[in-house]
């Protein structure tokens, strides 16, 4: 055991001498994340701005005035409405004083009653922008609901109902509440927002190359003669090779800590239960290690293990959306989801979304069964470099 | 101390030690003299418990060694032929390092890094990373680190290769004084006169198979008393070749590319008779030496071609 320790203490003090893992595992994947999270999240986190819509409502229309209050229940950003004259709604959008004009013309809620078409006027501002798109598709959706009481007066009339009774029908059609709603679910909550997704996919990303520098050191060790001076101390070889894997296990579980709370800091990114989240960084580096070991195993020189642990990294990193969401079905979704740095960010859904321990189980077990796959693995494929 | 007996290693079809056996007593330096690729790390490497043999088996100190055995592996000093050091360590470091992994702890390893780091020569550099190091340095530690936990038998694995002289002679001294303390040293080499210097028993080494064991005086013998004389030339060097061999007193003649190597009898008398053959067959004569028998006679007898080779 002191062997081990010895041999740990050693290549980590060498690690933080030589600089390169602080680097490749923290200074790089930080900047990346800011680079990016310039980029793509300017897209994705839009903050929205409140703006003013100018309505002209025909007085005492109860259908009319459904549709401008539905505008104040906008929770996303305030919306003011100021209520106006048909003719003065256009010349203020036109003046810049509001973003958005809608006229219900004279008798609107009186057509919907009896079925007849009814035309409401909108003008949108220059510059229109993602506001104004959601003021109107809010009110598109009242309208739509209104329109359904268009088809019962028709229904009614066709079926013989009296006029006196259609009245009242085409009104309940209009303000009852739908019977088929849509319930955020839990699939939902697993959804990292676009900053919290780019903090975790690059901390997936760059664990794999941070554990490279323990269990690839055994290339490096092997190449600069060292290996065969370890090989020759009075203890069993496993121990150099456990040594390795302890320092990739120690720099990863480091990193990827940094990594996720720095990242969370600076991009006001929660990620939820700390216990659940160092489950899942434990487990993801172990997968991550795991890899490590096959690639030590077949690589001959430490430039043929570099070459092929940067594709493992950009091949599973990008799969586990280290730079962009990524979605399959079928045999490719199934094997996208084998993909520990995938389960690793979704597990990271999880616990953001309010997961805890007892919700992060398919994740983790993912990335555990990749461990255990991947030293498998590595005890099976040729030791081209006969050290492990 | 130690002995190896019928050891075969192969790597696919080359079996690059082929039934190796020797031995090594307390306080001998015993010499591995033979080309690159001759078998003398593989050789070593088995011994050292790095590989296993695939056949044969090596005791040292009584213990039998191998890839996982533990307990002979504490009598053995491995000096690598590469350069086994951690450049971004001091020296110091390195030593503790190894140290720790031999067993050492506290005061008494402390102790034992000051002596080794004055034997080699490197205390006023110890607390400097040995990436700064010139390559004699590196040696010296290279050597040092095997040295440090004082090892009943030292194995060194061409230790100067890529040494500057100075230097070289220096590994060469402090390894003249190890054996004087005790210690078993096994020593390779494919330069005849470090063996000759070191070894009190040299085995010349050559396709895997030891060729001839003994001391220096015991292996020149083999020779049958022959001399050797060497032309370096230019012009019809394989005529000249042809010609010699056809002088009684010539009894082998290998040809190198601008060199002659002829094995004669009586140089001294067989000389002028050479270089008048030489010369009448067409090559232009640029140097011409008498060498009396050495270890590279040995060799070059035992297996038809030079040491360098």
């Amino acid at each position: 055991m002191r062997q081990l320790w010895t041999m740990t203490a050693s290549d980590l003090r060498q690690r933080v001498r030589d600089r390169s893992v602080f680097i490749f595992g923290l200074v790089v994947p930080l900047a990346l994340m800011f680079v990016f999270n310039l980029t793509i999240g300017s897209t994705n986190d839009v903050a929205l701005t409140p703006i003013t819509v100018s309505v002209s409502v025909p007085a005492g229309d109860q259908l009319a005035a459904t549709l401008v209050a539905a505008l104040g229940q906008v929770d996303a950003f305030p919306i003011t409405v100021d209520e106006v004259s048909a003719d003065e709604a256009g010349a203020r959008v036109r003046a810049g004083k509001a973003q958005l004009a809608v006229v219900v013309p004279d008798g609107f809620g009186e057509a919907v009653r009896q079925g007849r078409p009814a035309v409401v006027d909108v003008t949108e501002g220059n510059g229109s922008k993602i506001e104004t798109q959601i003021a109107l598709s809010v009110m598109q959706g009242v309208l739509d609901h209104l329109s359904a009481s268009a088809v019962v007066v028709n229904a009614g009339v066709r079926s013989g109902v009296a006029q006196a009774r259609l009245g009242a029908l085409a009104e309940q059609a209009a303000t009852v509440m739908p019977t088929v709603n849509l319930t955020e679910g839990k699939a939902s909550s697993e959804q990292l927002s676009p900053s919290g997704a780019l903090v975790a996919g690059q901390a997936g990303l760059f664990l794999l190359f941070t554990v490279g520098f323990g269990v690839l050191g055994l290339v490096a060790e092997r190449e600069q003669g060292t290996m065969a001076r370890l090989r020759s101390m009075p203890m069993r070889p496993g121990l150099i090779v456990a040594a390795k894997g302890l320092v990739s296990y120690i720099l990863g579980v480091v990193a990827t800590t940094v990594l996720l709370t720095v990242g969370s800091r600076f991009f006001d990114v929660s990620f939820g239960s700390p216990a659940a989240v160092a489950v899942l960084v434990l487990c993801a580096v172990a997968a991550a290690t795991s890899l490590m070991f096959i690639i030590a195993r077949v690589a001959r020189t430490a430039e043929q293990a570099n070459v092929a642990q940067s594709i493992l990294a950009l091949v599973l990193g990008v799969a586990g959306g280290a730079f962009f969401p990524l979605g399959a079905t079928g045999l490719a979704g199934r094997v996208l989801d084998l993909n520990p740095i995938a389960a690793f960010t979704r597990g990271l859904g999880i616990t953001s979304g309010g997961g805890g321990l007892a919700d992060i189980g398919a994740p983790v077990a993912i990335m555990l069964g990749f461990a255990v796959f991947g030293l498998a693995v590595s005890r099976l494929v040729p030791d081209r470099g006969r050290d492990l | 101390m130690l002995v190896a007996s019928d050891l075969v290693r192969r790597y696919g079809d080359l079996t690059a030690v082929d039934g190796v056996s020797f031995h090594i007593d307390p306080g001998e330096t015993y010499g591995l003299l033979g080309p690159n690729g001759a078998g003398k790390t593989t050789t070593i490497s088995i011994i050292a418990g790095l590989i296993p043999a695939h056949s044969g088996t090596v005791t040292v100190a009584g213990q039998p060694m191998g890839p996982r055995e533990v307990d002979a592996k504490r009598s053995i000093g491995l000096v690598p032929q590469d350069l086994a050091i951690y450049p971004e360590l001091s020296a110091r470091e390195n030593l503790a390092f190894f140290g720790r992994l031999q067993g050492m702890r506290g005061k008494p390893l402390t102790r034992r890094i000051d002596e080794v780091l004055d034997l080699i020569a490197l205390s006023d550099r110890a607390k400097d990373a040995t990436k700064e190091f010139s390559g004699g340095m590196k040696r010296r530690l290279n050597i040092g680190i095997g040295l440090l936990h004082a090892p009943t038998l030292l194995i060194l694995d061409e230790p100067t290769v890529g040494v500057d002289p100075q230097s070289r002679n220096a590994i060469l001294e402090s390894v003249e004084a190890l054996s004087g303390g005790g210690m078993a040293v096994l020593y390779t080499t494919h330069y005849m006169e470090e063996a000759e210097r070191l070894c009190d028993r040299i085995a010349i080494i050559d396709s895997g198979r030891i060729q001839a064991e003994g001391t220096r005086g015991e292996l020149i013998t083999l020779t049958g008393g022959l001399d050797y004389i060497r032309l370096t030339g230019e012009g019809q060097i394989e005529a000249a070749a042809t010609a010699l061999r056809g002088l009684d007193a010539v009894v082998q003649v290998v040809a190198d590319r601008r060199l002659l190597t002829l094995t004669v009898r009586d140089a001294p008398a067989a000389v002028a008779g050479v270089v008048t053959t030489a010369t009448a067959a067409g090559m232009t004569l640029g140097e011409v030496e008498i060498v009396r028998p050495d270890l590279e006679s040995v060799f070059l007898h035992l297996t038809g071609k030079a040491l360098r080779d």
